[in-house]
């Protein structure tokens, strides 16, 4: 049969229903030339998208993009950085630490629970010794403290959400140390700007979920994990 | 996300197809500010949940056309692409890109051919998408990508 070079395009865009893609690449079995004709599309084609790829990469004319922003005033917009998320993710890190310093003797009121190291925040004391011991699986009747999930992050890192009262955070594990790598409000207003609405386990769940490699660890991957810290 | 959030996120990508489209780069940007005018004007016309990029392209395209069949109606169709292509003008901070000859010998294509190969080949669009912005039938726009294609092969084959 003969192939209409509108075929043979579609073909080479990838464009066919797989029956008539069966078609064609009979069709460029037999013929050499339309095999030749499909790996010429397909060069112009990446050509055509080389010549222009530099133009999506070149600074926006900064004109048109105060126009936009200027239209967006009344919520300014954040800035728009190659890398958004990375941005995001450490100011909301820095957001939930300067929450948690704020509000720490507030919400830990035993003082002792929580300190800093090399500008580093660290769990002590219950907190500390939670983190290492208590199972998410079996936690003690009426414990102060209780253990969320527990999981791995994108590091590797063994990382655990917990929740105190109203206070609830996102810690891993550094050596010996859990460092406590967000904290979320404890009563009304002193929530980061983040994390308006919802409480503040659901605010960890939601940020652990995030920062998760694959998912929570069960019971048993959980006693092994801490098992191996000891 | 917010309307101005997304085109912001949709600027770099439609402003590589304004410059698939103009003739030349100073062109390309004023049709981009152009095209953003008229979108912050008529935001309201745009359906939440639809795609907004889609609804760019379009909006970019017909303003494209209009001042191409403009120059038509004054004769000025056809004019050599200018000299020296690159984005962003001399003396200006913003980065200068060369379009090479590829672009150049893209923009002597007529505009029906240029925007659909646009579309397809730059904007990655598929045939029906493309379709859609451009409001013609898909049959339509398969012949002008075929011809499209093969003028610029013919071209590019020549300077080789």
């Amino acid at each position: 049969m003969t192939i209409d070079p509108e075929m043979l395009m579609a073909y080479a865009d990838g464009e066919l229903d797989p029956l008539a893609a069966k078609r064609v690449e009979k069709a460029i079995a037999a013929d050499p030339a339309l095999a030749a004709q499909v790996e010429q599309h397909r060069m112009l084609a990446a050509s055509l998208r080389t010549a222009f790829a530099p133009v999506e990469r070149a600074p926006i004319p900064a004109r048109i993009e105060a126009m936009i922003r200027e239209s967006a005033k009344v919520v300014p917009l954040a800035p728009r950085p190659a890398r958004r998320e990375r941005r995001f993710w450490i100011g909301a890190i820095a957001a939930s630490l300067v929450a948690g310093l704020v509000a720490g003797p507030l919400m830990w009121p035993q003082g002792d629970s929580i300190g800093f190291e090399n500008g580093r925040t660290v769990a002590r004391g219950e907190v500390a010794r939670a983190l290492d011991t208590q199972l998410a699986s079996a936690q003690p009747e009426g414990a102060a403290l209780r253990i969320g999930v527990t999981f791995r992050d994108r590091g590797e890192r063994l990382c655990r959400t917990f929740e105190r009262g109203e206070t609830s955070g996102i810690a891993c594990a550094s050596g010996r140390e859990w460092r406590i790598e967000r904290l979320y409000g404890g009563t009304a207003g002193q929530s980061t700007e983040y994390r308006q609405a919802g409480s503040s386990s659901s605010a960890a769940m939601a940020d652990a979920q995030a920062m998760m490699a694959g998912q929570p660890m069960s019971a048993e991957e959980e006693m092994r994990a801490l098992a191996a810290r000891r | 996300m917010r309307f101005e959030e997304q085109l912001l996120d949709h600027l770099p990508r439609l402003r590589r197809f304004a410059h698939a489209l103009a003739r030349n780069a100073a062109d390309a940007d004023d049709l981009l500010q152009a095209s953003v005018e008229r979108a912050l004007l008529r935001r309201e016309q745009w359906e939440p949940g639809t795609r907004l990029d889609s609804w760019m392209y379009r909006l970019m395209r017909n303003l494209w056309i209009d001042t191409v069949r403009a120059e038509t109606r004054r004769g000025e169709t056809f004019v050599p692409p200018d000299a020296g292509e690159a984005v962003g003008a001399a003396g200006n901070q913003e980065a200068v890109v060369e379009l090479g000859k590829v672009g150049a010998a893209m923009r002597t294509l007529p505009p029906d051919q240029r925007e659909a190969l646009a579309l397809v080949v730059i904007e990655g669009f598929a045939y029906r998408e493309a379709a859609e912005i451009l409001d013609v039938p898909i049959g339509t726009l398969t012949s002008r990508l075929v011809r499209g294609r093969e003028a610029l092969m013919a071209k590019l084959g020549e300077a080789a």
